[in-house]
């Protein structure tokens, strides 16, 4: 198979760049794509990662660094698979690479380039909890840690004026307006899709009051409210009334009943962000509202265990989409339905919505490019009847991760090891 | 060869240049007296990581025939590497040279250019003493051996052995018992998502039998390993008398030793063993696959079971993740053999984390079973009393009780553990490197967990795991590659070593052994990591890291903080 030294990797989170690194180390050429500026996926949205809690940029960046240092790995950034050909061993991937405008050999990360742009807008990475420039990285820390220009809010790309504030800022001849988008074709051996997963945000948090009530939140907006590289800085100010809260609830299984799964990752999450709230507000109460514990791993049970005994009043709800949620003068009150031993409702200052994982809105188009089969849920499908696979209904196409359904970043990583093997035994 | 050290000041455009007084830096550094004896070069550059940038190092590291290099400029995440490659490619010991940060320490922090230039100095001079205190250090290459030893012969182990063994790669597979197979030899269906495998045990056998680079070693046990990655000597042992051992080289080892039920006297609570009529899951599962129904001790069908989970989940500090699925299970075989059976399925929390699992339970849910939440039960024989979740006491007597116990840790884990030096986990299982980062691998290189014994699981987690060992020494240990260990690691003086041993104690690696003859410990260089955990233990002072000796961290540290 002529091409069955080269394998291409879709999503540069956690699982695609381990995957991309075990890969280049045994010789093999990776082409990681992503769809992003930068590389480290949802993992490092993350202040600290359970069950550890272990700070995630220190636990990533070494190896976003690895990635973007390793010879046999070419990452594409702002980069989407548009076409697949061939077969396992030979693929012929087509890959529309969008323009940078900003290069990134020439371009240290200054920053000096952002104060000058005139031009301000919502940072959807930052959940729209904070803003940036149309020439933006999405945080602090970011990697690779060059910007990129939003062609279609920047004056000068989008027509409007004639502005030249980045580029006259730039000390290092770095920004390229004529940079132009491209179309790349690349011959690879395998494919490793690990596209990760978006959170849920269906019609079922508007009745939660999310969207008319600001206090209360999703859990992935939370996550970056609590982030010391987030949009507040780590202070957890409440939406409206810009104070801190004195009581929080966090509603788990938020989707679950609705999508038909357990997410597997919500209650840990919710329990560090119990974490999250007593370390940093001492004196908060906060209230975990839930119908099934899922501790599914040999560490998670004594984290729970740590919070339910010592910061965390715990209230099981039968469901939790009976949970309902109003203003009530300036809080939010939670009704409950009331069982013995719970009140029938609380009045807090802040909602969190453990929401569950579903799979990223690419995922159907990127499945009908290459031409391999979902599952019910709408995640990829592995090959039925095989157990423990990571192969999915075309030979030569693995799926890894989340891509694959929800799960926690130490099986994401396991998948991704996995593939690596599957790969082997594949093309050798 | 003279000393001469080159200390290159990037400018980084503006970023340095803005708010250091470079030629003041070069002006203080070159009339330093601390440095009169010394041959400096010191030159500033505009840019020192672009293309340009690194030829004109090249050139100076070449043309002036440095022996130690200095640069200052931006932070080593940045482009420690990018100049230690310059290093390699002129042939400069690479731990000759020196990455001192005056971007993001110095000039981006400090606002007041004069603070700000001092601080760089101190630093760079700082960088200066550390370098002429460095030492050459040289990388090993060792050979090394792409056999791999597996322990345990279940799922995971056979599934990592037939991975793994090809022409290049032998694979021994250590089985305590008289016959392959482990655990998921008992059970008679999997489950749904896991389709139909019912002969998934006896295939991998037949596979392991052919597969002609697969050496099997039934009623066998690992008596002795010795090594580190790369070239383990392992004594492989029959657990029948009079037979030899087995002694052989293999490169990495990997744990699949897997999972038992908790002690059956930890199920006392629940009546097991009081009552015939009281099983655990896998005895269940046992006696659907030899009498392809459920009885009781008398041979009469039940017409009504208690299923019990979470046994023993509080006493372990653990949940099993499985034990809901395959309750839901025993459900099937129940409801099959019996539209009418009555089913009390008592549970605390339900644990349903993979995406199909939910849609298992609804089907379960609609198959006229009682699924009760509570918060206690007790079990007398066959009699039931358990409080409701919303306090309801009740009670209920019932033909049969099927337990769903904690799993553990197979017999002999921490015998294994023990001999090998492979840390465990709180709750027995073997540890893991790094959860997130190195799941499957432990802290001891070139030995892998998975399966059973890594955590509770089942077996799609227990294959996939199988197969990321795979993947790990597939990329790890390449046949006819040679391994190269880290260099700055801890060497002990002879001279100063006590043979106190605290070091092997704090060590995490198993890289130190005491040498009984000299009365002294070593360090075993091939294993050593480098953590420094000994030097600081090291009651004596004998122990010296390399690249971290105490007189280059302190003529490092006295220059910095003057």
């Amino acid at each position: 198979m002529s091409n069955s030294n080269n394998v291409l990797i879709i999503g540069a989170g956690i699982a695609g760049m381990q995957a991309s690194l075990m890969l280049a180390k045994a010789g093999k050429k990776v082409v990681l794509v992503e769809k992003l500026p930068i590389i480290g996926g949802n993992t490092i949205k993350n202040e600290e990662s359970f069950p550890n809690l272990e700070c995630s940029t220190c636990m990533v960046a070494p190896v976003q660094q690895d990635v973007l240092q390793n010879d046999n790995i070419e990452v594409m950034t702002l980069s989407e698979v548009k076409a697949v050909n061939g077969q396992v061993g030979n693929f012929t991937v087509t890959i529309n690479k969008k323009a940078r405008y900003v290069s990134l050999t020439e371009c240290i990360g200054c920053g000096a380039c952002y104060e000058p742009c005139p031009v301000s807008l919502q940072n959807e990475w930052e959940e729209n909890l904070g803003k940036k420039k149309a020439i933006y990285v999405p945080c602090d820390g970011s990697l690779p840690n060059v910007p990129a220009i939003n062609s279609g809010h920047c004056l000068r790309l989008s027509g409007k004026k004639s502005c030249n504030a980045c580029a006259e800022a730039c000390m290092f001849g770095a920004i390229n307006f004529s940079d132009k988008d491209e179309q790349v074709k690349i011959e690879v051996g395998a494919i490793i899709i690990a596209t990760g997963f978006d959170l849920y945000g269906g019609k079922l948090l508007s009745a939660f009051g999310y969207g008319t009530l600001p206090n209360v939140y999703t859990s992935m907006e939370f996550e970056r409210l609590y982030a010391s590289n987030g949009p507040t800085s780590g202070e957890l100010l409440l939406r409206k009334g810009k104070k801190l809260p004195d009581s929080v609830a966090i509603v788990h299984c938020i989707g679950r009943k609705e999508l038909g799964y357990c997410s597997g990752v919500c209650c840990m999450y919710s329990f560090k962000y119990a974490h999250f709230i007593k370390d940093k507000l001492p004196e908060a109460t906060v209230y975990n509202i839930y119908s099934d514990i899922c501790v599914p791993n040999k560490s998670y049970q004594s984290f729970y265990n740590k919070i339910k005994d010592s910061n965390s009043t715990f209230i099981f709800q039968s469901a939790p989409d009976i949970v309902q949620i109003a203003g009530n003068n300036g809080k939010l009150q939670v009704k409950l339905t009331a069982g013995k031993g719970s009140k029938n409702s609380l009045n807090v200052d802040m909602v969190i919505l453990s929401c569950a994982l579903v799979p990223a809105k690419t995922s159907k188009e990127l499945a009908d490019i290459l031409g391999i089969e979902r599952d019910r849920k709408g995640f990829f499908q592995t090959r039925k009847g095989y157990i423990g696979t990571v192969q999915t209904s075309v030979d030569g196409i693995f799926t890894v991760g989340c891509a694959e359904g929800p799960k926690d970043i130490e099986d994401s990583v396991i998948q991704a090891e996995s593939a690596v093997g599957e790969v082997f035994s594949l093309l050798g | 060869m003279s000393t001469k050290i080159g200390i290159y000041i990037c400018e980084c455009g503006p970023n340095i240049a803005d708010n250091i007084n470079i030629d003041e830096v070069i002006e203080r550094i070159s009339s330093s007296e601390d440095y009169k004896n010394k041959q400096l070069i010191i030159k500033p550059y505009k840019l020192l990581c672009s293309n340009e940038g690194k030829e004109y190092l090249e050139k100076e590291i070449k043309d002036n025939e440095l022996t130690h290099l200095v640069i200052a400029a931006c932070s080593p995440r940045d482009h420690e590497i990018t100049f230690i490659n310059i290093c390699k490619k002129t042939k400069l010991n690479p731990y000759l040279y020196k990455m001192v940060n005056i971007r993001e320490q110095c000039a981006w922090m400090i606002p007041d250019k004069k603070k700000a230039t001092e601080k760089a100095i101190s630093y760079i001079k700082a960088a200066i003493n550390r370098v002429l205190h460095q030492s050459v250090l040289i990388e090993k290459q060792l050979d090394s051996n792409p056999n791999v030893l597996v322990i345990g012969g279940g799922i995971t182990g056979m599934e990592t052995a037939l991975s793994l063994a090809s022409k290049q790669r032998r694979v021994y597979l250590v089985e305590k018992n008289s016959i392959l197979g482990g655990n998921a030899q008992s059970f008679k269906n999997l489950l749904p998502r896991q389709e139909n495998n019912t002969d998934l045990v006896a295939k991998k056998i037949t596979a392991i039998q052919e597969n002609e680079n697969i050496e099997v070693f039934t009623d066998s046990k690992l008596e002795n390993a010795v090594g580190f990655f790369g070239n383990f000597e392992v004594t492989v042992k029959s657990t029948k008398k009079d037979q030899t051992a087995n002694e052989f080289v293999v490169g990495a080892i990997v744990l699949a030793t897997g999972f038992a039920l908790m002690p059956t006297e930890k199920l006392k609570k629940h009546a097991y063993g009081k009552d015939d009529n009281v099983y655990t899951a896998l005895e269940i599962e046992q006696m659907m696959k030899a009498k392809g129904k459920i009885v009781l001790k008398s041979g009469k069908e039940p017409k009504s079971v208690g299923l019990i989970h979470c046994v023993g989940r509080e006493d372990r500090g653990y949940c099993s993740r499985i034990c809901c699925n395959y309750m839901l299970k025993i459900i099937s075989y129940l409801k099959d053999q019996s539209d009418t059976i009555l089913i009390k399925d008592f549970y605390k929390d339900l644990c349903l984390p993979h995406k199909y699992d939910q849609e298992y339970f609804d089907t379960m849910a609609k198959k006229k079973v009682d699924f009760i939440r509570i918060s206690d039960i007790t079990t007398k024989k066959t009699h039931i009393t358990y409080t409701e979740v919303n306090g309801s006491k009740k009670e209920a007597d019932l033909d049969m009780i099927i337990l769903a116990p904690a799993m553990v840790p197979a017999e002999g884990t921490e015998e294994l553990a023990e001999l090998l030096n492979v840390p465990l986990h709180p709750t027995k299982f073997f540890q893991e490197a790094h959860s997130q980062l190195n799941p499957i691998g432990t802290s001891l290189e070139g030995i892998y967990i998975a399966g059973g014994c890594h955590g509770p699981q089942g077996i799609s987690e227990s294959v996939l795991q199988a197969k990321a060992v795979q993947g790990k020494i597939v990329t790890q240990l390449i046949p006819g590659e040679k391994i190269i260990p880290e260099v700055k690691v801890s060497e002990i003086i002879p001279d100063f070593c006590m043979g106190c041993q605290t070091c092997r104690e704090v060590c995490c690696y198993g890289a130190i052994t005491f040498d009984p003859e000299r009365g002294i410990c070593v360090v075993n260089e091939a294993i050593c990591r480098g953590c420094g955990n000994c030097v600081g233990s090291c009651p004596s002072g004998a122990i010296r890291a390399k690249h971290f000796t105490t007189i280059q961290i302190h003529q490092e540290m006295k220059e910095a903080i003057s």
